[in-house]
């Protein structure tokens, strides 16, 4: 009896262990879903919020006002992943309120898990730069890592790029569950912190500079350049064509070196804005807890296309039912820059073709 | 009386003058590199959309983007609020506050600044249902405030309020949903000053009914703003720059006039050039500047691009006179009627610029968002005005060629006849051929060093670092202070190197002392042929 109940407890310790540092790396990401519309307002909000490890609370108390740009990174990242996975069998639903896209993400370390954690982090660096752009985040730093040893700052020489600011809290906010001293070296933690990594490389490499003459009469005697951020679409395209070209990965621990290298040693090494997964993802087809896929059952699909969007892929091969819906459309409208336009409302019959 | 100083100093005087000049120069440049921040720098700022519910109330009132007065602010467009409320594009305000927070204080704009421009970026997605259309224009309703730091929060006072057209030129690769367009910049205001401490932006693109304007402009998704300021560690280490060379080059102006009026001749052509480039260098160089941090003056950067374009010109004229009165051959010269045509091209191609600088900037005092190149005809105008500027600018500079290449050409024709000359004569004629040559290196040098200088500047990132200390130089600004300190060594060279000199040839060579009296030459002033015979037949004769 007493021998295995200390079996019972070192064996579950062990479960805990390895499960624990895999379980949960985006959980964050659940603040996307947070029912209440009103921000994040107060320090005790920040303990209650769900998914939070310790050093993020921290950083959610001490960092107040940006908790809702994470917020909407968190949603901007979630869209994009469902619009860039919307023809797939998975397409980025998020089923579960807490946990989000179930077990594949959280204890898996597959292709998708390593594009959530990816489009997350350039999320949070996203809409972070963003609004300390907008000037709505007082929070935002202005140190010049060049030249920042004067303390005339602003005056002097002005302040650093707002993407700065972006990326460093998003590596401190993202990254802080992969930190904790246990997890550190974890073959997962690695993947996960590799990946969030190249989702902020997505957005800073992406960056168009443009450029202003402004000398005597224009000429370009004085050039000033500056860094544009790229649209989340168009991070969300480089981190989908990152994710078709991941790498398979393997913990490799060579004395004091810990780290991730190609499963296939003939393969090219991963650059660091390359995703990397360590597990191979199922086929999605049917629905099964304990990978976390929901199946393609009921999911609609393209006849014509012979792509993964087609019936004959998306449904694994069980055939799809069809049916005319009558669908009610906005239509005649005149369109304008932004805003409310009048439209006219038009029914239309298609056909809808659904997996079985 | 002889030659210039230049010619009288000793090897060891004038490589000592050298070094010294050249150790001048790189100070300042260190300066530049070292001390001084970028020239200028940037802020990228998106707008806050606001929505404005008074849309017929008259006189508008303020949309302040942020703070306890803030707008109602609107996040995004696809928001379903926006079709609740029938928000229409008359609702939607572009608000922005310059400059942003941080680090949990409001920064405020400086008087260092001292110019400020900015420029708009669209981001704008296509839509099939509503794509842009060829040749669409934005009629923009713009309002721009400012505010001072002691003012009450809502106190924002009108700079100027008006409505600007802007075309737009954008480019998209694929046709997809959602894409986003690649729109060309587009030029948005400039101010001569910075005086107050905040600014405000309300700019609005409504859409009237039964009025063609803002159709077809894709759908805009945010407004960007992107502010270009000159940096106040900049302003203050160019300041500085200006207040230390102004006194140097007046005093060395003095001197040089006084040993001119010490002859007893007077002055000639090119000593009177001299003076006029040393004037305008110091005209150039007076820190009149300075008063930009006290009074509200925004022509204060046209008068220094004037001054500017002035020192030009005057060195350029320089040039061109300096070569003309070496050039040995025996028309007359000391006239500045010679050089009429030259000088005509150096004064033309300065006004073709000065015309489209008073178009483009002069405008601006009265109208701070107008630009002379958003209308197609002040396009072609502005452009004419460049070209003219530039073809007179390769006239010149043909010219210039010719008379050195003349130049060159009868030095060595006068090297051959040297051994058969007087002493006199030879040593006037050798004098002339080192002045020149010795002119000829050093301007070569200068334009080398500063179109060198230049292309680095356009290639580099603006800056380069050395080892892990974060040693860095600041290129843009060092290749600014270095060429400004460059051509004022170079005009301070001038002036201590070619005033007339006190020594006196010494009558060693010439045995009869009345000779010396009547050969007295000029500075530039070659005896012609017969009065060097006259008195060559008078020295016969005394002898």
């Amino acid at each position: 009896m007493y021998y295995t109940d200390v079996l019972n407890i070192i064996f579950g310790l062990c479960v805990l262990y390895h499960t624990l540092p895999a379980v949960d790396s985006v959980r964050w990401l659940a603040l996307a879903k947070m029912t209440s519309i009103g921000s994040i307002d107060s320090e005790d909000h920040c303990d209650s919020l769900y998914g939070f490890v310790k050093r993020q609370k921290k950083l959610c108390r001490k960092n107040l006002e940006i908790m809702d740009n994470v917020k909407v990174g968190a949603l901007v990242a979630i869209e994009e992943c469902q619009s860039q996975f919307k023809n797939r069998r998975w397409n980025c639903s998020t089923a579960d309120n807490k946990k989000l896209f179930g077990n594949v993400i959280l204890k898996q370390g597959t292709r998708e898990a390593a594009f959530v954690h990816a489009i997350s982090s350039a999320g949070v660096a996203h809409s972070v730069t963003r609004a300390c752009s907008s000037g709505t985040l007082q929070k935002c730093g202005c140190d010049r890592t060049v030249r920042g040893r004067s303390k005339e700052g602003f005056e002097w020489s002005g302040c650093s790029d707002n993407v700065d600011y972006g990326m460093a809290f998003s590596k401190a906010f993202v990254d802080a569950r992969e930190k904790g001293k246990k997890r550190k070296n974890s073959g997962r933690a690695l993947m996960n912190l590799h990946n969030n990594e190249a989702g902020r490389k997505a957005v800073d490499a992406n960056m168009k500079v443009d450029c202003k003459c402004h000398g005597v009469s224009g000429s370009c005697e004085m050039r000033t350049c500056w860094k544009a951020m790229p649209s989340f679409k168009k991070v969300g395209e480089i981190l989908k064509e990152k994710f078709d070209g991941a790498t398979e990965v393997k913990h490799q621990v060579k004395g004091t070196r810990n780290e991730l290298v190609p499963l296939n040693p003939q393969f090219k090494r991963h650059t660091e804005s390359d995703l990397v997964y360590m597990v191979a993802s199922p086929d999605f087809c049917e629905a099964d807890k304990k990978t976390g896929s929901l199946g393609t059952h009921g999911r609609i699909c393209n006849r014509t296309s012979k792509a993964i969007d087609g019936c004959e892929l998306l449904c694994c091969g069980r055939g799809y039912r069809t049916r005319i819906v009558t669908v009610v459309e906005r239509c005649m409208c005149k369109f304008l820059w932004c805003c409310y336009v009048k439209c006219k409302e038009c029914e239309r019959k298609v056909e809808e073709h659904t997996c079985l | 009386m002889g030659g210039v100083v230049l010619e009288n100093l000793s090897n060891k005087k004038l490589s000592i003058l050298a070094v010294s000049l050249l150790l001048i120069l790189i100070v300042f440049f260190l300066i530049g590199g070292l001390i001084a921040p970028a020239p200028s720098n940037v802020m990228n700022m998106v707008t806050t959309k606001c929505h404005d519910i008074t849309v017929d109330v008259k006189p508008k009132s303020w949309y302040i983007p942020r703070g306890p007065a803030g707008c109602d602010a609107v996040d995004d467009f696809d928001d379903p609020i926006i079709y609740q409320k029938h928000v229409d594009t008359r609702m939607i305000v572009f608000a922005l506050w310059i400059p942003y927070p941080r680090d949990h204080k409001q920064l405020d704009m400086s008087r260092w600044f001292q110019n400020m421009l900015t420029v708009l970026q669209m981001d704008i997605e296509h839509r099939p249902t509503n794509p842009i259309l060829e040749n669409a224009t934005m009629k923009m309703e713009v309002r721009l405030g400012y505010r001072n730091k002691n003012d009450n929060e809502t106190d924002w006072k009108e700079l100027i309020s008006t409505s600007i057209n802007r075309p737009l030129h954008c480019e998209i690769n694929g046709t997809k949903n959602g894409e986003q367009y690649k729109c060309d910049l587009v030029s948005f205001f400039e101010l001569g000053s910075v005086h107050y401490d905040y600014y405000l932006i309300n700019l609005r693109l409504p859409v009237y009914p039964q009025k063609p304007t803002n159709q077809g402009l894709g759908t805009i998704k945010d407004i960007w703003i992107i502010t270009i300021f000159q940096n106040g560690g900049f302003t203050k280490v160019w300041f500085a720059l200006k207040t230390t060379m102004f006194p140097v080059v007046l005093t060395i102006l003095v001197w040089f006039w006084r040993r001119i009026k010490l002859l007893s001749r007077e002055p000639n052509l090119l000593e009177r050039t001299l003076l006029a480039l040393g004037i305008v260098l110091s005209i150039m160089n007076c820190p009149v500047e300075w008063f930009t941090i006290w009074f509200d003056l925004p022509w204060m950067t046209i008068v220094t691009d004037v001054r500017q374009g002035a020192f030009y010109a005057t060195l350029m004229s320089f040039w061109m006179i300096f070569a003309g009165e070496h050039i040995m051959d025996s028309i007359p010269k000391n006239s500045l009627s010679r050089y009429k045509i030259h000088l005509s091209l150096v004064v033309f191609g300065c006004l073709c610029l000065f015309i489209f600088e008073m178009c483009e900037k002069g405008m601006q005092l009265a109208n701070p968002f107008y630009t002379i190149w958003v209308t197609e005809t002040g396009a072609h105008l502005a452009l004419a005005f460049i070209i003219l500027a530039g073809m007179a600018a390769c006239t010149y500079f043909l010219f210039l060629s010719y008379m050195i290449f003349k130049v060159f050409r009868n030095i060595s024709a006068k090297k051959t006849a040297l051994p058969r000359m007087s002493n006199i004569r030879r040593k006037f004629y050798m004098g002339l051929i080192f002045r020149f040559k010795f002119l000829m290196v050093l301007t070569l040098l200068c334009a080398a060093l500063t179109t060198i200088f230049f292309i680095i500047s356009q290639v580099s990132e603006g800056q380069w670092k050395w080892g892990d200390e974060g040693i860095s130089l600041e290129y843009s600004s060092a290749f600014l202070t270095g060429v400004y300190g460059m051509w004022n060594v170079y005009v301070i060279g001038l002036l201590s190197l070619y005033a007339p000199s006190h020594k006196q040839y010494t009558n060693a060579d010439i045995n009869n002392s009345d000779g010396s009296q009547e050969e007295e030459v000029q500075l530039t002033q070659i005896p012609t042929e017969n009065s060097a015979l006259s008195s060559y037949v008078t020295k016969e004769a005394e002898d």
